[in-house]
């Protein structure tokens, strides 16, 4: 009895016996997933006092559903969501297509390339760039003046005195420079990051928000791939290399395909990272580039959260994700199968 | 012959011509062309009606009215970074007059007081005495126009009371008694125990208007000018006395009697659990009233407004102890209990951007102008939604917009009643304004009051913190710069 | 004569330079240059005056006040003095730290930074674990945002890895339904921090959130889990979970994707068994990714804001208070210079730990990528 409830061809076929338990803790790990989700949805329904008078849970049953958070949201003129909605789907979509390409190029890099950059440069770069800081805002200097003059004397040492000194790091310092740099709170580079817009005059327009993104996750990106490209066996492209062929169409033509479960799973975190962010488009835009999650943000006025406008919007935000989702999760699984069999 | 004809049909279509040249101006509308950038919450309340009203604005003047919207928590790091770095994308703002010390001291607002000498529209005297003559000077001058009125009250549930023959609370100690008399009956009718009292007493929310509004009774006597939060030749801060520590001792005994997370509740929360008829007392701004007549309400009918509750003892600032209250020491008492009715917030006004073009200057004005003026914000007040609190004298006489709006004839005389009563009052206290306001009160005052009522620390040591941290921020700005700001804003 | 060399050659040799420039220069500039503008702004009182901002220099004193001044209480919490068992532990900790100093020295590899650095970060380690002793344990200690910040980080994160690593190995097996589960379980991933905070305030509630009968059946009514430090705590690190789970969940999916069946049943038939397998096969695969995803899951937590900022405003008292929410409260009120110091010793904190981290692990790793 026990051998047929513990049969199975395979070692990770799962037999009778195992099943209960597995399928118990999946199942009760996806409601805990769809219950806050199924909340929010009713909720979005719900008429104010019946959100007030106690939790009712089924539609037609406990509470009659209404429209009016429905209606408020997306038709009433004073709130404009189709705007933000739009800003937000073209900004998250160019940011994250801008990132990984940019990002995985640097990935690529770290893994194939050996990198050494000399300490004493990297050191005298952040002596200049706090130098010109300092005369930009305390001797109140033009900046551009300042920027100009300090690349140039950075250029200048580079190509004479850096020779001289040998100590240098790898492409793993690298790396871990650029994972540091979302350690910072997004509060503390806010207002440097405004003036700067501010001065060439690009506050509440599209590349200025775009940059910024692409800034600030292009470090994720580049950790992420750099983990993937390191699975790819060398054999390929070293043989690619003998054929005569060049770096960047090594990169474009063999290495890329290869990487697409890779890709899209980074190109879906990057999507959801910029589709979500909150202080720097709070910032940064005024009325022109307006994002949703400030809309969300906005439902708690004065008078308290409204928890119905909120689960519109919160619904609104989800279901486009998630159909990208769905469009990318072929290729994430197309991929991650070839790459089991080849393994 | 023919050259007399000639000369007058000549005349005759020269002088058309002209006519025809000049009607397009005459009938050209005053801002023609003008836009208006007006930075204030995003919500249905407030932007709600400026958005309404911004086409009939239009028809009148062809101004374009841009209302944009940001979270509430943003709207001051928002304004203070638009104007301090030059951008000026911002031509007005709607926000909380609390704040406009900040703006003005840097010389960012423009002084609307000949423009309010120059407006016959707008009936400047109609507008309560302390929202015109405190809530939109400083120095003297008029800095922005106000279209809601901001002050707390009490409510109660007026059922409960009449039954028990209980008359609504003039003290706190009253409050207390009654909150723990009803506390744990049931009042809505689904067989679950109710609460006494709800005050909202959340964090970084609005617990730290509550607390003065308890506190100010006790130690404002002679008027707003006498001031609630500092001594006004000192600048020491009024809070390490008896009658601070009698304030918080009753801010912790109102939690007995309330919900078990009361300490986590803000005001969107008491007034769901308000209007869902579970508790008898609460303390809140004007919502509450409008919040009870709106559909699906427990307690339409049943909601009774209030003037704050006052104290018998007030404090006497020389020694810091508690006296009783005399003809002398509390002027203004009314059956010998000390009323200090609490404009927390000030209510939402607009102010307009010194550095914007003269004529979207002139054109942002005549909108908040527009906005206040009786035939609009008569309307506005007695719609729950729109978030504008009564602050007209005019307001109150007429009960047919209140009674058209949805109040029964009893409610909206009792409820006007309050508002009345409480606008009256020339012990009205005006919130803090110096600048930096928002650190002695969001980060100081909040901080410790909280850690306070959540156990964390003794209400001795919450005092010290309060006043040590007070003072600290007094020095870091300038004791003399605050002092002179402080008396600026009660109108020395 | 040397053969013409072709645009595409010339351009292929500043390849190395093409490809991560972008990158670095992008980086640098939005990264580096806020930075050093905050660095400036920590280091001086910030205010508004007409045409502009006037910085007046003062040196350590934000930083002071946040270590010992009048808001070290905020920032390091409430001291005591060490119980017996706070010492006891303390102890077991430095013997740690003497040994793998010692195992260090003894190795081949000894160099001059190396260690150095490795004392940093013993002596490093040593001042946290003896704040979170002295703030946790003590009968009137109480946590600060530091060691507030780092119970989220360190707890909040091994208790995501494990599940996440649990639900993964459980849907690597061949059961019916496998995509479905997937997909599922990357939904909570796609939901704004913003709205999850609100959510999550929705959820929690004790008299309108769904669970509210159950809390009443229980006859919890009269508690609140937002009054109690802990309880408002660990819902935060609730929330946080439920989001994140997802990401720990579909990186290691994949991880465990990539080994073949053909490997486990090789060693099945030299007689090993499924903890045999999974400690020498699954393990070492999954090392370099888990650790990679760790990492980046321990830099974010450092910065968690949304959550405690929603559900309890850092309430009770400053119980929920992380470090970027502390900075955020200063910042809000326009105290631009405090909030600055607090990002720094934020970063400075978050910098530490993550190197700890690396450096700790990276014997372990080097051998598996082996």
């Amino acid at each position: 009895m026990w051998k047929i409830l513990n049969k199975k061809k395979k070692y990770d076929d799962v037999s009778y016996l195992e099943g209960f338990p597995i399928y118990f803790i999946l199942g009760l790990w996806a409601f805990i997933c769809l219950f806050p989700i199924y909340w929010v949805f009713i909720t979005s329904f719900k008429e104010a006092y019946v959100v007030n008078d106690g939790p009712f849970y089924i539609p037609f049953v406990d509470f009659q559903p209404s429209l009016h958070a429905w209606e408020f949201v997306l038709m009433q003129e004073s709130v404009n969501t189709l705007r933000p909605f739009y800003n937000t789907i073209i900004i998250s979509i160019i940011s994250a297509l801008i990132t990984v390409f940019i990002g995985s190029m640097a990935g690529y890099a770290l893994v194939r390339i050996s990198y050494r950059p000399k300490i004493a440069s990297i050191f005298f770069f952040l002596l200049l760039l706090a130098l010109s800081v300092y005369l930009v805002a305390k001797l109140k200097l033009d900046w551009r003046i300042v920027v100009v003059s300090s690349l140039s004397v950075f250029v200048l040492f580079i190509l004479t005195l850096s020779r001289k000194f040998k100590s240098s790091l790898g492409n793993n310092d690298i790396g871990f420079w650029m994972i540091s740099q979302r350690i910072l709170p997004p509060v503390v580079v806010v207002i440097p990051i405004y003036i700067f817009f501010q001065q060439l005059g690009m506050l509440d327009t599209y590349p200025a928000m775009i940059i910024t993104y692409v800034a600030i996750n292009i470090p994720i990106v580049v950790w992420l791939m750099r983990d993937f490209f390191y699975n790819i066996p060398i054999d390929l492209e070293e043989n690619a290399a003998l054929d005569g062929a060049s770096r960047f169409r090594i990169f474009t033509t063999i290495v890329l395909p290869l990487s697409k479960p890779g890709l899209s799973a980074t190109f879906m975190l990057v999507l959801i990272l910029c589709w979500n962010e909150y202080l720097l488009s709070l910032f940064i835009s005024l009325t022109d580039t307006q994002t949703l999650p400030l809309m969300i943000a906005s439902m708690n006025t004065t008078r308290g959260p409204q928890w119905w406008y909120m689960s519109v919007i919160i619904i609104i935000m989800i279901i486009p994700v998630i159909m990208v989702a769905l469009f990318l999760y072929r290729f994430i699984i197309k991929g991650l199968l070839v790459g089991a069999i080849k393994g | 012959m023919k050259s007399v004809k000639l000369f007058f049909s000549k005349t005759m279509i020269l002088s058309l011509g002209i006519i025809f040249m000049l009607t397009p101006s005459i009938f050209a509308k005053k801002y023609d062309g003008v836009t208006v950038n007006i930075l204030t919450m995003e919500a249905p309340q407030i932007k709600g009606p400026m958005v309404k009203r911004a086409p009939d604005f239009k028809k009148l003047t062809g101004a374009n009215i841009n209302v944009i919207g940001v979270p509430f928590s943003d709207i001051y790091p928002k304004m203070e970074s638009d104007f301090a770095t030059g951008t000026n994308s911002i031509d007005g703002a709607v926000f909380a007059p609390q704040w406009m010390v900040d703006f003005i001291e840097p010389g960012y607002f423009e002084d609307l007081t000949p423009r309010i000498k120059a407006d016959s529209a707008i009936d400047w005297e109609d507008i309560g005495y302390f929202f015109r003559s405190f809530s939109s000077t400083y120095g003297g001058k008029v800095y922005t126009i106000p279209l809601d009125g901001d002050f707390h009250m009490i409510y109660y549930r007026t059922d409960l009371l009449d039954a028990a023959g209980i008359a609504p609370p003039t003290t706190w100690e009253e409050y207390t008694y009654i909150a723990s008399r009803f506390h744990g009956q049931d009042m809505n009718g689904d067989g679950t125990p109710d609460y006494g009292s709800c005050i909202s007493k959340k964090r970084n929310a609005q617990a730290y208007w509550m607390i003065h509004s308890i506190v100010g009774g006790f130690i404002q006597t002679k008027g707003t000018g006498q001031g609630v939060f500092f001594d006004t030749k000192t600048m020491k801060p009024l809070v390490n006395n008896a009658a601070f520590s009698r304030a918080l001792d009753i801010y912790k005994e109102t939690t007995k009697y309330a919900p078990a997370d009361e300490i986590n509740l803000d005001v969107g929360d008491t007034r769901g659990l308000w209007t869902a008829g579970r508790c008898a007392l609460t303390l809140d701004w004007g919502d509450i009233g409008t919040l009870a007549i709106e559909k699906g309400s427990k307690v339409n009918g049943k909601t009774g407004a209030s003037i704050l509750p006052g104290s018998r003892l007030v404090l006497d600032r020389a020694s810091g102890e508690l006296v009783p209250c005399n003809a002398a020491r509390c002027p203004y008492a009314i059956n010998g209990v000390n009323h200090a009715p609490f404009a927390a917030f000030g209510g939402w006004s607009g102010a307009v951007n010194v550095s914007a073009d003269a004529k979207v200057k002139d054109a942002a004005y005549d909108f908040f102008s527009f906005m206040a003026q009786a035939e609009q914000s008569n309307e506005d007040v007695t719609i729950g939604i729109t978030g504008m609190n009564p602050y007209r004298v005019s307001q109150f006489e007429s009960i047919n917009n209140w009674t058209g709006a949805g109040f029964s004839k009893a409610a909206a005389t009792n409820y006007l009643g309050a508002i009345k009563a409480s606008l009256d009052s020339p012990n009205m206290i005006l919130d803090l304004r110096v600048p930096k306001n928002q650190r002695y009160q969001q980060v100081v005052l909040d901080t410790e009051v909280h850690r306070f009522v959540s156990g964390e620390i003794s209400k001795e040591e919450a005092m010290e913190r309060i006043e040590e941290g007070w003072e600290e921020i007094t020095e870091e700005m300038g004791r003399d710069e605050q002092l002179s700001a402080y008396r600026n804003t009660l109108g020395y | 004569m040397n053969p013409k060399i072709s645009l595409e050659e010339k351009l292929d040799k500043q390849a190395p330079a093409v490809f991560i420039m972008p990158a670095v220069l992008i980086v640098l500039f939005f990264s580096i240059f806020p930075l050093i503008v905050s660095l400036f702004i920590a280091l001086s009182r910030l205010k508004f005056i007409k045409g502009g901002v006037q910085l007046k220099f003062i040196g350590w004193l934000n930083f002071k006040k946040l270590l010992f001044g009048s808001q070290q209480y905020h920032f390091l919490g409430k001291f005591d003095q060490l119980t017996p068992v706070g010492f006891f532990l303390l102890g077991l900790f430095v013997l740690a730290m003497f040994f793998w100093l010692y195992r260090y020295i003894k190795s081949k590899k000894i160099s001059f930074f190396g260690t150095i650095g490795r004392v940093v970060i013993a002596l490093g380690l040593f001042f946290l674990v003896l704040i979170t002793l002295i703030n946790l344990t003590t009968p009137k200690g109480l946590p600060g945002t530091l060691v507030v910040t780092l119970i989220y980080v360190i707890l909040g994160v091994m208790f995501q890895f494990l599940i996440g690593l649990g639900l993964a190995l459980l849907c690597v097996k061949k059961i019916k339904g496998r995509s479905f589960f997937r997909l599922v379980f990357f939904i909570p991933m796609m939901i704004t921090p913003v709205g999850i905070a609100y959510l999550f305030r929705m959820l929690t509630d004790m008299t309108k959130g769904p669970f509210s009968p159950i809390i009443m059946w229980f006859g919890y009514e009269e508690a609140s889990w937002a009054v109690i430090p802990w309880g408002a705590r660990i819902a935060v690190m609730i929330g946080d979970a439920w989001q994140w789970i997802p990401f720990m969940f579909i990186v290691l999916l994949a991880g465990l994707e990539s080994l073949s069946t053909e490997q486990k049943e090789a060693a099945i038939m030299d007689g090993a068994g499924g903890w045999e397998i999974f400690r020498d096969i699954t393990w070492p695969t999954l090392l370099p990714v888990s650790a990679t995803i760790v990492l980046i899951r321990l830099i974010e937590a450092f910065k968690i804001i949304d959550l405690p900022n929603v559900m309890t405003n850092g309430g009770p008292g400053i119980a929920t208070e992380s470090l970027s929410l502390h900075s955020y409260f200063n910042w809000r009120t326009m105290d631009l210079s405090g909030s600055a110091a607090v990002g720094y010793l934020l970063m400075i904190v978050a910098v530490f730990v993550c190197l700890s981290f690396v450096n700790l692990l990276k014997n372990k790793v080097d051998l598996a990528q082996r």
